[in-house]
């Protein structure tokens, strides 16, 4: 019998959870809050799971913290829509500004893994221009880093995950084959396809990060679709069985249901460690280096948490920038009926995909958006008839009958960064005792101009495709960037281009705050490929002694 | 008693005034051998298969093994197609075709191979010749399907829409089943002819074409299987090696006997057999294993396909016997 994941940490006396084994364990090292580690990482998700695996193997000693608990996917994971809001950070947070953002599934995870658990898969490069969105394309700003780099680090983390993809991808400078073959398409794949031909655009099997073929102790994917509510069966490339697995085997700890609610700077301006809660009390974790990887909610709450009288306006916040910036993508939606059965939600949900609009600069705003195929499972739709179309009761009742027959495209769309849209910390407090995140969202009026533009054309797609009844999801909004910037110069970024702090030089943020700019598709591949890099350059750094 | 393996049995069997389709016993060391209608000993040693010949002088042996080849090749189209068409619920009543005319096919093979005399049974040509046109049209109507698809003739459909070689492989059982009549219905002054061709060079070629067809059809699907486990490579290098020795054994049809070929044929054979047991394992690494068969077996790799190799083999050893015996003559 498995403990219950939430009533005490799993990680401990020595061993973790094996994910791959009902009740089963792998040994891990652990190391006391005395010993001053290398590494102390907070959060172990995208980019802090990515970068404990690449730093234990690179020889340093880590322990990385997860607010969340440790779960394993074949015992833990039910096929069930509410049951799996467990996988969600549905912590206290207060949400203003023109257009709150909705928190909690769409955008955030709190479990060992992070919110790769519950990710959709779609697995991007992004377009090499936008490395230089400024300088390029005239909007935005630029990254400290160029494409060809990061093109390197593609590769790396595309392998690491065993990507399944297209033979050939239609955008972009070339790439090497994806490592797996592209999945077969469901008909709402079919559907968006047929739709992209229509119009002369161009289309492709997604590249997803869930294997088409057994990968080691992964089973391939059985197109159950619950992708975005957990996958029981290991398919999903997840950090929880890519990364994870591999920190451990290299020497780090993994601490679950440990949540960091500061971070310890000494007189100067150096980090010391970590205060963390962990089984009922505080405790504190000394380390020569701290890595933040939150996410960009919690990474600036948890900077702007850890102020001191010598930081007064947050740690690392001399650029006034720290929570600056949000950006979430815009993820409106096309929808209708479809006269032949499509039973949407067999298989992950966007099984194809147009980027088309990412590499068309004939528009009137800047930015661009990719389209992919959906397969929301019924409660999520049955939410989104509501919001959408505003009904109730009997009529979506019936409404709902239609479930087999619905098909529709949703967009992943870039969101300019602005000042004005920013977290911060409020006045309430969580149960830890710690200030909870204020965030303020509106779209200007460039993203607006940019979600028409992507809806009309969405919509066109669906009637060329012959599907009826067509209505839009104009309020959505998911993967979230920019409160804890890099950039080449102290005054307009948080971080250097190592996710770096220009103000406490072993202090790093490297998640999905870090992006200047959130481009026109899915971040989490670039999360990783940044992970990646940041690793290579700690150990560059430290190899000179400049750590 | 052993075959003519040596140059200088050959030399023997050059100065033989029998018939050459008519079963020999070597009478001795001395080489006399004449035309009595007796299975050949060195045949029978050899694929371990009983020859009683009966009094026509048919060649009863390889007609009994290409009558097996038949019958392994269509019963792999009726288990795969089976579970596929199963899987694609039927949607089309022309799925059923494959099945019914695979089961025709097994039927006819089963009947031929049992049976000694040497004509030929309307009742098998018609079973074996429904097969060879079910595949054909199989084979268009699998076309038709991925033109229809968008993308068209693209990887994704080519991985995953309904296969275009699959139907072949019922097409390829009707032909040999039409050879072993072929072979059958030969006559004492007549070479055994397969479709107005030479048998056994035409058989040689059949198999060599079938083996390089069922290669390339590994090969698609092993790629989209990313070759995940080194074994998936085997059915995609060994095959074309007996492919290319009985392509040779075609083009090159003297009397002779021809042990590599031989040795290839047979590990392509015993690759097919071994290939069930990779797809077994491959299976229970999907989730749940066999103790969740009823989904795995549909979608883990085929447990049925391998052995179309296997019957292919069995019709190329029956090939290189004739020719053995025959050449091209
Ligand atoms: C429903 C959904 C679908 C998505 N689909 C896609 C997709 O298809 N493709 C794509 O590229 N991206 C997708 N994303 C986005 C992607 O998952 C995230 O961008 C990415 O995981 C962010 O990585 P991260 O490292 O910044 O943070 P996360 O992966 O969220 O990891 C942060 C971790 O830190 C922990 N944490 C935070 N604060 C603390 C603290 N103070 N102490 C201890 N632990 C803490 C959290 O518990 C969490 O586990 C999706 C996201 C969601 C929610
Ligand atoms: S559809 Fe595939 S990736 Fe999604 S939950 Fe099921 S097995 Fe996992």
């Amino acid at each position: 019998m498995s403990s219950d994941p939430f009533e005490r940490p799993r990680a401990a006396n020595g061993r973790a959870p094996d994910v791959f084994k009902t009740g089963g364990w792998i040994p891990m090292r652990q190391h006391r809050d005395v010993d001053e580690v290398d590494f102390a990482i907070v959060g172990t998700g995208a980019g802090g799971g990515t970068l404990a695996a690449r730093l234990a193997e690179k020889g340093f000693s880590v322990v990385a913290f997860d607010a969340g608990p440790y779960f394993r996917p074949l015992e833990d994971f039910a096929s069930d829509e509410t049951a799996q809001e467990k996988l969600y950070w549905n912590d206290p947070r207060v949400v203003q500004g023109a257009d709150p953002i909705v928190m909690g599934g769409k955008n955030s995870g709190k479990t060992v893994g992070g919110s790769m658990v519950h990710f959709a898969m779609v697995s991007l490069r992004f377009r090499p221009e936008w490395f230089k969105a400024r300088s390029t394309l005239g909007y935005g700003a630029d990254w400290p880093i160029g494409w060809e780099e990061m093109w390197r680090y593609y590769d790396q983390v595309e392998r690491d995950l065993s990507i399944s993809g297209p033979i050939t991808y239609p955008w972009g400078p070339p790439r090497p084959r994806y490592p797996y073959r592209p999945h077969p398409m469901n008909a709402a794949a079919e559907v968006l396809a047929r739709g992209c031909e229509a119009m002369g655009m161009k289309w492709t099997p997604t590249p997803l990060a869930t294997v088409s073929a057994p990968r080691g102790e992964a089973h391939p994917c059985v197109y159950r679709g619950f992708c975005r509510f957990g996958c029981s069966t290991n398919a999903k490339q997840s950090t929880l069985n890519t990364y994870i697995p591999r920190a451990i085997r290299a020497g780090a700890e993994i601490r679950d249901l440990a949540m960091v609610g500061r971070i310890e700077t000494d007189a100067g301006d150096r980090a010391t460690g970590v205060h963390y809660h962990r089984d009922g009390q505080w405790r504190f974790q000394k380390a020569r280096n701290v890595i933040v990887a939150g996410y960009a909610v919690e990474s600036p709450r948890l900077l702007l948490n850890s102020a001191t009288d010598r930081h007064r306006d947050g740690l690392a916040n001399s650029s006034g920038l720290v929570g600056k910036n949000l950006m979430t993508q815009p993820n409106q939606a096309v929808y209708g009926k479809s006269k032949d059965e499509i039973r949407w939600n067999k298989g992950p949900p966007s099984l194809a995909i147009t980027e088309h609009w990412n590499y068309d600069d004939e528009k009137d705003f800047h930015g661009g958006y990719c389209w992919m195929g959906q397969g929301p499972l019924p409660i999520e739709w049955a939410k989104t008839m509501t919001t959408s179309r505003g009904i109730w009761g009997d009529e979506l009742r019936l409404a709902m009958q239609d479930y087999n027959y619905q098909v529709g495209v949703k967009m992943v769309g870039e969101c300019l960064p602005s000042e004005n849209n920013r977290v911060e910390l409020a006045d309430q407090k969580d149960r830890y005792g710690l200030p909870v995140a204020k965030i303020t969202f509106g779209w200007s009026e460039n993203d607006k101009a940019l979600i028409r533009h992507a809806l009309d054309q969405m919509e066109m797609s669906m009637e060329a495709a012959g599907v009826t009844d067509l209505f839009r999801q104009e309020e959505d909004a998911n993967h979230l960037g920019g409160t804890v910037k890099m950039g080449d110069d102290r005054r307009s970024s948080v971080l250097d281009a190592d996710c770096r702090s220009w103000d406490v030089p072993n202090l790093f943020v490297c998640d999905g705050s870090v992006f200047p700019t959130v481009g026109g598709v899915n971040p989490s591949l670039t999360i990783q490929a940044i992970a990646l890099r940041t690793a290579d350059r700690i150990e560059q750094l430290a190899a000179h002694g400049d750590l | 008693m052993s075959g003519p393996t040596r140059a200088a049995d050959f030399a023997d069997l050059a100065d033989d005034p029998a018939p050459a389709h008519v079963a020999r016993e070597p009478a001795g060391r001395d080489g006399e051998v004449r035309g009595r209608r007796a299975a050949p000993a060195w045949a029978e040693a050899r694929f371990g298969l009983p020859l009683h010949a009966p009094a026509t002088g048919v060649a009863i042996g390889p007609v009994r093994m290409i009558h097996g080849a038949a019958a392994m090749l269509a019963t792999s189209v009726l288990a795969d197609s089976g579970i596929e068409h199963d899987r694609g619920q039927y949607h089309n009543p022309a799925m059923f075709l494959p099945l019914v005319s695979s089961t025709l096919s097994i039927l006819a093979s089963l009947d031929g191979a049992t049976r000694d005399e040497k004509r030929a049974h309307p009742l098998r040509l018609a079973s074996y010749g429904i097969a060879m046109t079910v595949g054909l049209l199989g084979t268009g109507f699998h076309l038709y399907n991925i033109t229809k698809k968008p993308g068209g003739i693209s990887w994704e459909n080519l991985f995953y829409q309904a296969p275009i070689g699959a139907p072949a492989a019922l097409s390829l059982s009707g032909l040999l089943g039409l050879a072993a009549e072929g072979i059958r219905h030969e006559t004492a002054d007549r070479p055994p002819t397969l479709l107005g061709l030479p048998a056994a060079p035409a058989l040689a070629a059949l198999t060599s074409l079938g083996l390089l067809g069922t290669t390339a059809e590994v090969a698609l699907l092993h790629f989209r299987g990313n070759f995940q486990n080194p074994a998936m490579y085997l059915p995609v290098l060994l095959p074309p090696i007996a492919a290319a020795l009985t392509g040779d054994a075609a083009l090159r049809p003297d009397r002779r006997a021809r042990p590599q070929a031989k040795l290839w044929l047979g590990i392509t054979a015993a690759l097919g057999v071994a290939g069930v047991a990779f797809h077994a394992y491959g299976t229970s690494r999907y989730m749940g294993g066999f103790k969740n068969w009823r989904q795995n077996v549909l979608d883990g790799p085929p447990l049925p396909a391998p052995p179309s190799f296997s019957g292919l083999a069995l019709a190329g050893l029956a090939a290189l016997a004739l020719l053995e015996r025959h050449g091209d003559d």
